[in-house]
């Protein structure tokens, strides 16, 4: 069980640029589900890339257990938007899942150290092929493994790509707007994943345009527009839409 | 007289089928991470080249593959494929770098066959051209067995590869330095500008419904040496030019290519 607390947090892409953060304070608790909500430009993806470490932050710390965040952290795993995917790479869905796996066993995933591990730890490969079946089971898409990616459903891919994202040692999971592109019962189907993953006592933060009823599938909603606007409940939040709506000159009523 | 009398079409036929299984498998890789215009970048910036290295005296493939890569390197520091200029920057440089290797070839007082170069003269390759070929092929083989994952990683999720430690600017100048090297290999068999066509057209028909990047590569290889090995034995037969014939036989294929609905 890790907790994550961003602490101030500003960034800026360039000297001359308006910030795309600014003094951004968040909390993730073992076990829950959160929404990262707000506009498009908003600095989701911002705040997410600098949660995993990938971008240093202007100014602010982000700390896991109380020890500050490196870059080579393995505490926090990021699913990446869509749109960041070549979906047309021609693989498999088991494959992919198994490329989850890539930072565990980084100097040894070459072809020649594939058939050493596996003739000389051949426990440690079958585990490794076990640990693929159970990451592709808690997504529900053992039945695709396989298939190429092409071929599949926009909510199938997204679940291919958790089931990817799951495989690694983290126990913070960050995603960034994995409902984008798919309809209301596949972003339903997905929420219900990804609850069950925060019920099992992993920490889920996810990005996401939707500002509507589903928000009551998550416990804790953040808003976000360069700055934070809310936290709260859902319920809190919901309540509080117009006074949030009146800030931004209702420019979040409208995504 | 019969060709098959002579020992001669022995090596010019290693090399059409060592190109024919590498470009493909080369070109397998750069299309499935969006890198074939670099292919074409590559090719046009061979030229200066090898002409510096001729007025060097040294050897003109080594000048070649160092030229096609400096090419690489002033295209990716100056655009990325994100970049909405990517394309026409990536033009801009193809076209100057073969400006200027047209320019410096009667400054510096030296002879090309320009021809041989850009469209190949596989009937008078050497066993030279043919070590280029094996040297270029061992490379690019050292490259997929100990690359494989990274390789994949990369094509599929730039961003994610390198979170997660891979070093992609160092992969794709591996990637960058191996085209280079496939297309001054290629020089003998089907020129520097035909053997795009070699590096396009087989992966197009391997790539589709391929289950992996191997079997994709494999699928590509096959239908790359097909091609080759029939350009050779039609050119032989009918007394033409292997690289245009190959180059031919590679748009004549396109037939077999199915159209994706979902495209």
């Amino acid at each position: 069980m890790s907790s994550l607390i961003a602490h101030n947090l500003s960034y800026s892409y360039s000297k001359n640029s308006e910030p795309a953060l600014t003094k951004v304070s968040v909390e993730i608790k073992p076990g829950t589900l959160t929404a990262l909500v707000g506009p498009n430009g908003a600095g989701k993806s911002t705040l997410l890339r600098l949660m995993k470490g990938q971008t240093s932050p202007d100014s602010g710390e982000i700390t896991i257990d109380g020890e500050i965040l490196n870059k080579s952290s393995t505490q926090v795993a990021l699913m990446p938007q869509r749109s960041s995917m070549n979906w047309k790479f021609p693989i498999t869905v088991e494959k992919l899942v198994s490329l989850g796996q890539i930072k565990k066993t980084k100097s040894r995933n070459s072809l020649p150290f594939q058939i050493k591990d596996l003739l000389s730890r051949p426990k440690t490969w079958v585990n490794k092929c076990c640990e693929i079946e159970a990451s592709m089971q808690r997504v529900g898409i053992s039945n695709l493994a396989k298939r190429r990616l092409d071929s599949l459903s926009g909510g199938q891919q997204q679940r291919a790509l958790l089931a990817k994202t799951l495989m690694s040692s983290a126990k913070i999971f960050l995603l960034d707007e994995p409902c984008s592109a798919l309809d209301p019962p596949a972003r339903e189907e997905f929420l219900k994943i990804v609850r069950q993953i925060a019920d099992s006592g992993l920490s889920v933060f996810i990005s996401s345009h939707d500002w509507g009823s589903s928000l009551n599938a998550y416990d804790r909603v953040v808003v976000l527009d360069k700055r934070i606007l809310a936290t709260g409940t859902p319920n809190v939040i919901q309540e509080r839409l117009d006074d949030i709506c009146c800030l931004k000159d209702k420019t979040l009523c409208d995504c | 007289m019969s060709f098959f009398n002579l020992t001669w079409w022995i090596v010019p036929l290693i090399i059409t089928i060592f190109s024919g299984i590498l470009c493909p498998a080369m070109g397998t890789v750069l299309i499935t991470h969006r890198r074939l215009l670099q292919v074409n970048l590559i090719s046009h910036c061979v030229l200066p080249g090898l002409a510096l290295a001729l007025a060097l005296g040294i050897h003109p493939s080594i000048g070649g593959v160092i030229s096609g890569l400096t090419g690489a390197i002033i295209a990716e520091s100056l655009t990325n494929k994100k970049s909405e200029n990517y394309e026409a920057i990536m033009n801009t440089i193809l076209a100057g770098m073969l400006g200027f290797g047209v320019l410096i070839i009667p400054l510096l007082g030296i002879r090309i066959d320009l021809e041989a170069v850009l469209f190949g003269d596989l009937l008078t390759a050497n066993l030279g051209d043919l070590l280029r070929t094996l040297i270029a092929f061992l490379i690019f083989c050292s490259l997929i067995i100990f690359g494989y994952e990274k390789i994949i990683y990369v094509g599929l999720d730039s961003e994610g590869a390198a979170a997660n430690g891979i070093n992609v600017s160092l992969l794709n100048l591996a990637l960058s330095f191996t085209t280079a090297l496939v297309i001054v290999s290629s020089m003998s068999a089907v020129g520097v500008i035909l053997v795009i066509a070699l590096l396009s057209t087989p992966t197009l028909l391997g790539v589709s419904k391929a289950p992996s990047l191997r079997v994709a590569m494999i699928k590509s290889s096959i239908f790359g040496l097909f091609i080759s090995v029939l350009g050779f034995i039609i050119s032989l037969v009918f007394n033409l030019s292997p690289g245009p014939a190959i180059s031919v036989l590679c748009v004549i294929s396109l037939i077999f290519l199915k159209k994706d609905k979902r495209l």
